[in-house]
């Protein structure tokens, strides 16, 4: 219905406008994690309220049937909930959900960040975009045939030939005439990448930690699904050990034990290596975790594989250092420390929830 | 009669059936058209509360998001929709299945004789899906005339005021014999004003509708008053003109809602059992049936308090055409619940514990049951809020009344609204209500909302100068 699809759309404007003002909210909770399909993220929005003069809770009090004595609680609380339709007294208490696409979410990101667009690097992959009947070819199947341009083949051959008569014209194609119309492909370039999304599950590393990491983990998918026409994700947990994980594991998993951070890397660079070659994809590994590795000389081996073997494939590498009550904080001052010059390599603390925009700006801040 | 538009031909003589039964029972109704829709364009009509034309709101929007959702989750789908006018029009969700149509046909038929019959819908609008039209179109002539932000502020603004209305008014009106509101040939002016919108004609926005006499000082018909002697431009006045003629139409719904969805169901009740649902159907007719009649713990199921109202009454050898005539959701239950039927149906008080926050069983004396309810029902179930003074302390400020009943307004809430008040009126505008047995003045102008205590005079304690550090900011 018309109408109701133009109210509709005003409405969703609306709220579109309240998550852009609430967006670092949304930055720092959990509450659109699991929330994203294939082209939108559902948003829970509070149904907007006009105020009106209304009664308050304190002293509300309702008729109910069933059993139970005096004192005993009421199963599920006091609803409007009529079969039929019937409009609700409490019906502002809802929550919504609105759907929002996923570009749009970008967008809102992009804005309040102030995120440049990623420049790809190189040329990627070609790819048709299924192409359209434009092109004319000599051969083809009949049913593809172009009448005009084979009547007008046939027209001028026979008048070339002389047989032209134009009282009496009889004009018959042959097979040379014939002209057929043809699919003309438009070649454009496409970009692919991949994310990495590795995360240190040892011990230390608590559930607040996670939390961040998944919202985290949410927006930057967010922002590269936007920017890439295909984009991969790959999840590796590890403790002293390292391993690839689908999405439901990744963000439940709680392993504890030992940290060896190289076995991260080591199995990040064996993905790049046997499924994501630098040539095809655009390569960003982010790495989350509380900054305690298992040894001083564990942490130069990982030093000397960013160096020599990581960082020059990927666009960027990322290491996030999420605050724990039991991590140390080394790593990044190791990394920072040894890896100073190195443009590919962006690092960043994250105390808090309230940290993580600036974690994100930092990361994808450099458009690469 | 009975018209059938956009559904299966099997249902025809089926409807004319169920038609003949409910006359014979002694259900008199105007013209019925049932109209079938996929559900997805029932929950644009139930968007539009029946309509299918309302003027520009992004509240129907969410309303229709709302269901779209409910029904996409399996959490909520609606089978029918019935709106009073005449003719009748009930939309039946094409889905349904066969039983499921024959027991909403009975149901229809059952709201229709309400609506026909039932004292407090008289003076209601009775040609509203042309009103409505007619509404629609002059709000968009409005928009293209003053935009649709400005329409939109002004929209919502007369919208939150919309319970400000005496839901007594319009019956006293015709009792007092007032000719009625909107004039009998509405059908015509809309129509007269469709055509002129469509063929270009119109180039000046719409006149106004002509209204008969604002409501003065004390009235509870605060909209009724603002349309008309608040400072306003055309347009503006015909906003609020606009919805509370809405407002009006609906109320009765409201006031209604356990009688009338009682007397329906009464009525699918009775026709399919005795008459339409055959052996065959009778399980299939048991099982939707319950389910709307369904009492859950913690919940007032209008259908179910409704229908068990109308048969206690049949029981005790009331008359129910005379009941259903004459009577409210509250003096009905005032005549019916007695200590049998509160008994038999395990009604209770609950409340909210204020030391666990838990909601529990408060008490199940049938007079306090009894007395709960009427209490919950009264004025609609909202808020009584009346207007004193339209100039109070010669000031030309309006001085609001919330007759207290026990229970407290929502005083964030009530700040917000005041605003509008005071957006509307253009003048300080004050509130007298209570908190917590104190009681409280809440005062609008442009600097917010204060608000101040009050002693049993509903006067301020006279203060020191310092005054303004004893006010709190409430906004």
């Amino acid at each position: 219905m018309y109408r109701i699809e133009r109210d509709r759309s005003r409405f969703r404007e609306i709220v579109r406008g309240r998550i852009r003002e609430d967006l670092r909210k949304y930055l720092s909770s959990t509450e659109l994690l699991g929330r994203r399909g294939d082209k939108t993220v559902s948003i829970p929005v509070p149904q907007i309220e006009l105020p009106r003069f209304r009664f308050g809770d304190n002293k509300k009090q309702g008729v109910g049937q069933g059993p139970g004595k005096k004192g005993q609680p009421v199963d599920g609380d006091a609803q409007d909930g009529d079969g039929a339709g019937g409009a609700g007294e409490n019906a502002g208490q809802h929550i919504l959900e609105v759907d929002v696409e996923l570009e749009e979410l970008a967008e809102m990101l992009g804005n309040e960040l102030e995120l440049p667009n990623i420049e790809p690097r190189g040329d990627r992959l070609l790819s048709a975009d299924g192409g359209r009947y434009t092109g004319i070819r000599s051969t083809g199947p009949k049913s593809l045939r172009h009448f005009r341009r084979t009547y007008k083949n046939a027209l001028q051959r026979t008048i070339a030939s002389g047989d032209y008569d134009p009282l009496k014209p009889r004009v018959v194609p042959i097979r040379e005439d014939e002209r057929m119309r043809w699919r003309k492909e438009n070649p454009r370039p496409e970009s692919s990448a991949v994310i990495f999304h590795i995360m240190d599950v040892s011990g230390s590393m608590g559930r607040e930690q996670k939390d961040i990491v998944r919202i985290k983990a949410f927006w930057i998918d967010t922002w590269l699904r936007s920017q890439y026409d295909n984009l991969e994700v790959v999840y590796i947990v590890h403790d002293a050990v390292a391993k690839v994980v689908d999405q439901d594991t990744f963000f439940h998993l709680r392993e504890s034990g030992g940290t060896k951070i190289s076995s991260a890397y080591d199995l990040c660079l064996a993905q790049i290596q046997e499924r994501f070659r630098p040539e095809d994809w655009n390569i960003y590994p982010f790495h989350y975790s509380d900054g305690d590795n298992w040894s001083a000389r564990d942490t130069e081996r990982c030093v000397g594989l960013l160096r020599d073997e990581i960082l020059p494939r990927v666009n960027q590498f990322c290491y996030g250092q999420v605050k724990s009550a039991y991590g140390s904080g080394q790593f990044k001052k190791d990394l920072d420390g040894s890896l100073e010059d190195s443009e590919r390599l962006v690092t960043a603390n994250v105390d808090d929830r309230e940290g993580i925009a600036e974690a994100i700006r930092t990361f994808l801040g450099k458009g690469r | 009669m009975v018209h059938l538009k956009n559904l299966t031909p099997e249902l025809k003589p089926i409807a004319f059936q169920i038609e003949a039964i409910a006359k014979d029972a002694g259900l008199d109704f105007f013209e019925v058209v049932f109209e079938g829709h996929d559900a997805r364009d029932v929950n644009a009509l139930a968007a539009y509360s029946g309509f299918p034309v309302r003027y520009a709101s992004w509240r129907f929007g969410m309303e229709y998001e709302r269901l779209e959702k409910g029904y996409a989750w399996g959490l909520s789908k609606i089978y029918e929709l019935v709106i009073n006018n005449d003719p009748t029009y009930a939309y039946l969700v094409r889905s349904n299945s066969l039983l499921e149509q024959k027991l909403v046909i009975a149901h229809v038929f059952g709201h229709a004789d309400f609506f026909k019959h039932n004292v407090w819908f008289s003076p209601t609008e009775r040609k509203m899906v042309d009103l409505m039209e007619a509404h629609s179109i002059r709000v968009r002539r409005y928009i293209e005339a003053v935009g649709q932000e400005e329409v939109e502020r002004f929209l919502d603004l007369a919208m939150a005021l919309d319970n400000l209305t005496d839901p007594f008014l319009p019956l006293r009106e015709l009792r007092s014999g007032k000719p009625k509101r909107t004039g009998g040939n509405q059908s015509e002016r809309a129509r007269a004003a469709f055509e002129a919108v469509s063929d270009g004609s119109i180039r000046r926005l719409p006149e106004p509708q002509a209204y008969d006499g604002p409501s003065k000082p004390p009235t509870f018909d605060i909209l009724g008053f603002l349309a008309e002697a608040a400072d306003l431009e055309p347009w503006q006045r015909d906003i609020v003109r606009i919805v509370r003629a809405e407002a009006y139409y609906f109320m009765p719904q409201r006031m209604t809602k356990i009688m009338n969805e009682g007397w329906a169901s009464f009525w699918h009740s009775r026709i399919m059992t005795r008459a339409v649902a055959g052996p065959d159907e009778i399980i299939d007719f048991a099982d939707c049936h319950s389910g709307a009649t369904m009492a859950s713990p913690g919940q007032l199921n209008p259908y179910k308090m409704g229908i068990e109202l109308f048969r206690h009454a049949e029981r005790a050898g009331m008359d129910l055409f005379h009941m259903r005539a004459v009577h409210n959701d509250t003096s009905f239950i005032d005549a019916i619940i007695d200590e049998e039927f509160a008994e038999r149906h395990g009604l209770y008080v609950y409340g909210k514990n204020q030391r666990t926050g838990r909601v529990e069983v408060v008490d199940r004396d049938w007079t306090k049951v009894k007395n709960q309810l009427l209490t919950n029902l009264t004025w609609g179930g909202l808020p009584q809020i009346e207007l004193l003074e339209a100039d109070y302390e010669g000031r030309g400020e309006l001085y609001l009344n919330h007759r207290h009943d026990g229970r407290d307004l929502q005083l964030d809430s009530a700040a917000k609204t005041l605003e509008q008040v005071l957006q509307l009126w253009g003048r300080p505008v004050h509130l007298l209500t209570q908190e917590e047995g104190q009681g409280r003045l809440l005062s609008a102008d442009e600097d917010g909302v204060q608000v101040y205590e009050t002693d049993e005079n509903g006067d301020i304690p006279s203060q020191p100068d310092d005054a303004d550090d004893d006010a709190r900011q409430a906004s």
